[in-house]
């Protein structure tokens, strides 16, 4: 039997607010293959940012565990989940999240340089040749459009060939057709390299892209779809 | 990480920071600047003295004391082959212009002049420091005369060569007359600078030269007679190297007698260097208290510039960093920030020294200040970076907490900080305080007292802010919008309010406590004479003159004349223990910095004592334990209280005095307090009558001289007994009033420093906000507020931030003045209730005008502008 790439059992997570405990997560169980893409869907509120959040051990849950290619997370170290995130994990989010004071080629190459690559260098050109924006390698994220951003955002993210891709709605601060291209491009990387793909999104059109389809409400997984072969964000 | 990797990302993060580079180096600066000019001043000074050791002394060895120095000393010498002595003789004495016939003083003076002493025509007189040479002078440095020429080849019998404000004084020329003990002397040259002549500032008169000759010809050196007896010796180069051996021998020769000091050019002035290096650490705790407060402010610019890179730090964590790697990369930037805005202190404190250096030249004993002083940049560095980073320490261990899930949902809540990095940093903090202020201060008792009283200080600052931030909290509906929303910004989230008033506060107290301590020390020195007082001092009157000199008092109708006799002897035992022992022991507490037992101190057993004998004590003494002369049986002394802790005798204990060689033995039976401040004559010990009648004596005397009189009746003086010196108090308290006020100007320089570095840290906190300001103050416009009302708001809140700093500040400064002025240098403490108003005062104005010059820009922008930014 394969491990999975991502695993999550019976996983809750609860916040006290205003005098009594709030439920974000009740007892999730889901298990991602590796090389999957999948996509979380859901209302506001319903839980997906936070499901994302403890598939990369940026939180912590209340109670459950969360098994990254078979080795738990929930229990580790600060210092080890960021050398976990540093070797496994890229990240892609709705605002791009690009460091403001460092250039497009040296967001790529940040990655690159804390995991040690031999010539971050060329894997960054390589990149942003990939994304199309060689010529823009010298700008600062103020100085590029919406969805150049996020295509350096995307070249980070896939810089260290991470064998998890999270992103968190990669298309909700972009226009229509600007947000195809970059699940396009998305689709294109994520080929190149094998990568599992989760994907939190409200937007069904955007799941309908995806292997599969888990669908949160107050915390929960509702249903789950599957979309095999049917769009681009697929094996 | 590698190395590389972390250099490269410090490189790319610090892009962020640079703006806030103008306040961290501003609130460093001001303090590095102040640690360099104190450290590099006291440096050079020491290092001066130490380079310039054989001139200040101007031989490689001298031997001094009250007492002709004995022959066997001066034997030894001469026993080594190539060395050369010199003996000097310095004291005190009138001396008077000679007024030819044809060219009387004034009509009136003349006329009765004449008629009360015949030939003996007095001129005007003046108090001078007479050195008489009898050998080669100077064996080091240089002694400048015009004519050029050698001092011995100038001098002999008949003449004297005086300093150019002899002439200016008396109004002589080279070649005129000049009387010294009453002989005719002709003025042949001036001297212009002389090597070991180091305290300028301190000297009661000008200098007079006059050759051994000359001084024996005036016969000014009789019994009682206060000369202080130098020999200088030059020992040939080749034996240069056994000073200390020389210095052992003659020191064993000397441990008998107990009155002469051996100085040498190796030890370059001893108690001068140590009374600097005392100045030196006082001044260096105010440096470091001004670089403390810059602190302060560092650590507000790191909290507003780490709050403002959150959402990058969560990204990193993100991206692999761990959060040890997050703290070294910021506290990496700190430390460049740091090194940057401790070398722009650098460059400022070397100015501030050449500005001390200028300031203080009169009163400096060395003739070059070396301005290249890199250990004393180092020093402002190493305090410079330590401070940044120890400032930066705890707003840095809670960035390290930052989650990373902050960039899925922006509010989420720091994590629980760790209690071990918590306690650690305040452990680093502490101790580091310690050090540093024990580093400046040369002492750790010091170093502890200082943080002490600073952590005490900032707690009661901080729990004043946090009421007022309390206070502030509370709704005030009836109250103007303006006020309200000034009073709600205190309490505002991410407010510095607290850090704020803490720093101002503690500027406002380092300043005021500075300031009053000046005043009271120099007004207390100012001060109007008690209205009996006397005006004058007589010393030196032989037994014989009283009778003459108290005459001539009456005739010149001065009143209060109080005359006593005046024994000098030493101490040599104490209950049966050698002086010489208590001394050493107490020297050896003494240069541990420990306070000798029972409060001894070794000055105390040094001096020469001056006695009297009296029936009845002065109103000015009042008795507080034992009786007077109440044991028949017993040859009885009085001790002065403080006078008595300080040699460490009390009640019963047995003092026994060498006077010219007669050894006796007194019992203390009371001890007296004595009110200084009359400037009565009194002395420390005073002996019953009957037991010193028949020792060698002279006698001093105190008068209130009439208005306007004191300088003739000095000239008549000077004229008819010649050997008598009169002092004039109210001269003397001037010309120690007006060093006063060059070290003064010198300290309050540093205390601008300190109230800078307040001021920075405050333009820096509202600087720091001023983004969020700028959207606020954009919203409090859409809503329609105008933007006076807006500035009106500003304002109230930094009012109120500069009156609770202001009233904290205010109130500790008065206390610690207060403490130093009463406890510290026993002087009367006077309260000025509307400088403390003024000081409140100017602290709001201040706190005012700084935030709103910081705040220009929130101001200016337009709404749609800020909105726009903010937002987008």
């Amino acid at each position: 039997m394969t491990i999975p790439s991502i695993e999550i059992r019976h996983l809750s997570h609860r916040l006290p607010s205003g005098g009594r405990m709030l439920t974000i997560l009740d007892d999730i169980n889901l298990a991602i293959a590796a090389g999957e893409s999948v996509a979380i869907l859901g209302p506001s509120g319903s839980g997906k940012s936070t499901l994302l959040a403890m598939m990369a051990g940026l939180d912590r849950p209340t109670a459950g565990e969360v098994l990254l290619n078979g080795e738990p997370i929930h229990n580790l170290s600060e210092d080890r989940l960021a050398i976990l995130r540093r070797r496994n994990v890229g990240f892609v989010f709705q605002n791009f999240q690009l460091l403001a004071n460092q250039t497009a080629r040296e967001n790529i190459l940040l990655p690159l340089e804390l995991a040690g690559e031999s010539s971050p260098g060329d894997r960054a050109d390589e990149l942003l040749e990939q994304v199309g924006l060689m010529a823009r390698g010298h700008h600062y994220p103020v100085q590029l459009s919406g969805g150049e951003q996020q295509r350096i955002a995307l070249a980070r993210a896939f810089a260290t060939r991470p064998r998890i891709l999270l992103a968190d709605e990669p298309t909700g601060n972009l226009d229509g057709a600007t947000g195809e291209r970059i699940l396009e491009l998305l689709a294109d990387l994520r080929r190149r390299e094998g990568t599992t793909v989760v994907l939190v999104t409200h937007d069904v059109s955007v799941a309908e892209l995806t292997d599969r389809a888990v669908h949160l409400r107050d915390g929960r997984i509702e249903r789950e779809d599957n979309h095999p072969a049917s769009g681009v964000i697929t094996g | 990480m590698t190395p590389s990797v972390f250099l490269r990302h410090l490189h790319r993060e610090s892009r962020g920071s640079r703006g806030r580079l103008v306040f961290f180096v501003a609130c460093l600066a001001a303090g590095v600047a102040s640690v360099v000019a104190v450290a590099g001043f006291s440096e050079g000074l020491d290092r001066g003295i130490r380079s310039e050791a054989k001139t200040l002394l101007a031989a490689d060895l001298a031997v001094r004391g009250r007492q002709p120095i004995p022959e066997v000393i001066e034997a030894e010498i001469d026993r080594i082959a190539g060395a050369e002595r010199t003996g000097v003789r310095e004291m005190l004495t009138l001396v008077a212009a000679e007024v030819a016939a044809e060219k009387p003083l004034s009509a009136t003076e003349t006329t009765s002049l004449v008629e009360g002493f015949d030939d003996e025509t007095p001129g005007r007189s003046l108090l001078v420091e007479l050195k008489s040479i009898d050998g080669v002078y100077p064996f080091y440095g240089d002694l400048e005369l015009e004519p050029t020429g050698h001092l011995s080849a100038l001098l002999d019998d008949r003449s004297v060569v005086v300093a150019p404000e002899v002439l200016t004084r008396l109004g002589l020329t080279v070649g005129d007359g000049l009387r010294v003990g009453g002989e005719r002397f002709e003025i042949v040259g001036v001297v212009l600078r002389e090597p070991d002549r180091i305290t300028g500032a301190m000297s009661l008169g000008p200098r007079v030269f006059v050759s051994a000759a000359g001084l024996a010809r005036a016969n000014l050196e009789q019994l009682g007679s206060r000369v202080n007896y130098r020999m200088l010796v030059r020992l040939p180069a080749e034996r240069e190297a056994e000073i200390g051996s020389l210095m052992e021998q003659l020191g064993a020769l000397l441990e008998t007698d107990g009155r002469h000091r051996i100085e040498s050019f190796t030890e370059a002035q001893p108690s001068l260097r140590k009374g600097l290096q005392r100045v030196g650490s006082y001044l260096g705790l105010v440096a470091l208290l001004s670089l403390l407060i810059g602190g302060l402010g560092v650590a507000q610019t790191v909290r507003a510039w780490l709050a403002g890179r959150m959402d990058s730090i969560a990204v990193l964590k993100c991206l692999g960093y761990r959060p040890r790697e997050i703290l070294w990369l910021y506290l990496g930037q700190t430390a460049v920030l740091g090194a940057l805005g401790s070398l722009v202190g650098v460059g400022l404190g070397i100015g501030l020294q050449a500005s001390f250096t200028r300031l203080l030249a009169g009163a400096l004993p060395v003739e070059h200040l070396e301005m290249w002083q890199p250990w004393s940049w180092s020093r402002g560095l190493i305090l410079g970076v330590g401070v940044a980073l120890l400032a930066s320490l705890p707003p840095l261990v809670a960035a390290m907490r930052v989650p990373p899930i902050r960039v899925l949902r922006r509010d989420a809540d720091p994590l629980p900080p760790s209690r071990t990095a918590l306690g650690g940093a305040a452990l680093i903090l502490l101790a580091s305080l310690i050090g540093l202020a024990a580093w400046q201060a040369s002492s750790i008792w010091i170093g502890l007292l200082f943080t002490l009283g600073l952590i005490v200080v900032g707690v009661v600052l901080g729990l004043a802010a946090l009421a007022l931030v309390r206070a502030a909290a509370r709704p005030r509906e009836r109250s103007r919008l303006w006020f309200r929303q000034g009073l709600a910004a205190l309490d505002r989230p991410g407010a510095s309010t607290v850090a704020g008033i803490v720093a101002l506060g503690l500027g406002v107290l380092a300043l005021l406590t500075m300031f009053l301590v000046e005043f009271g020390l120099s007004s207390e020195l100012a001060r109007d004479l008690p209205k009996d007082a006397p005006t004058a001092f007589l010393v030196d009157i032989q037994k014989d003159q009283w009778p003459g000199v108290e005459e001539l008092l009456h005739d010149e109708r001065a009143d209060q004349i109080d005359s006593v006799p005046m024994v000098m002897a030493r101490i040599t035992a104490i209950d049966g223990r050698q002086a010489a022992e208590l001394r050493e022991e107490v020297e050896a507490e003494e240069a541990d910095q420990r306070p000798g037992a029972g409060g001894r101190e070794a000055w105390a057993l040094r001096r020469e004592q001056r006695l009297t004998y009296l029936d009845q004590l002065p109103e000015d003494n009042q008795l507080i334990s034992g009786e007077l002369w109440g044991q028949p049986e017993l040859a009885e002394i009085s001790v002065e209280e403080e006078f008595a802790r300080e040699l460490g005798v009390e009640l019963g204990s047995i003092v026994t005095l060498d006077i010219q060689g007669v050894a006796l033995d007194l019992t203390v039976t009371s001890l007296r307090e004595v009110d200084w401040g009359s400037f009565g004559i009194n002395f420390f010990l005073v002996a019953e009558p009957g037991v010193l009648e028949d020792a060698p004596q002279t006698r001093v005397a105190a008068a209130r001289l009439p208005e306007g009189r004191e300088q003739h009746i000095q000239d008549v003086l000077a004229a008819r007994f010649p050997n008598v010196t009169m002092i004039r108090t109210r001269e003397v308290l001037e010309k120690v009033a007006t060093m006063l006020t060059q070290l003064a100007l010198g300290v309050r320089l540093l205390g601008g420093l300190t109230v800078l570095a307040g001021l920075a840290i405050l333009a820096g906190a509202v600087s720091a906000g001023s983004i969020r300001r700028g959207a606020e103050v954009a919203l409090l416009k859409t809503l329609g507020m105008t933007r006076r009302q807006v500035m009106a708001s500003f304002a109230t809140e930094y009012a109120l931030v500069g009156f609770v700093a202001g009233c904290i500040g205010t109130v500790g400064g008065t206390v610690l003045a207060y403490v130093v002025l009463t406890q510290g240098m026993e002087v009367t403490w006077e309260l000025h209730p509307w400088w403390l108003v003024g000081a409140v005062a100017a602290t709001v104005v201040l706190a005012v005008v700084s935030g709103l010059l910081a705040s220009v820009n929130a101001l200016r922008r337009r709404p749609v502008e800020v909105l726009r930014s903010v937002t987008g």
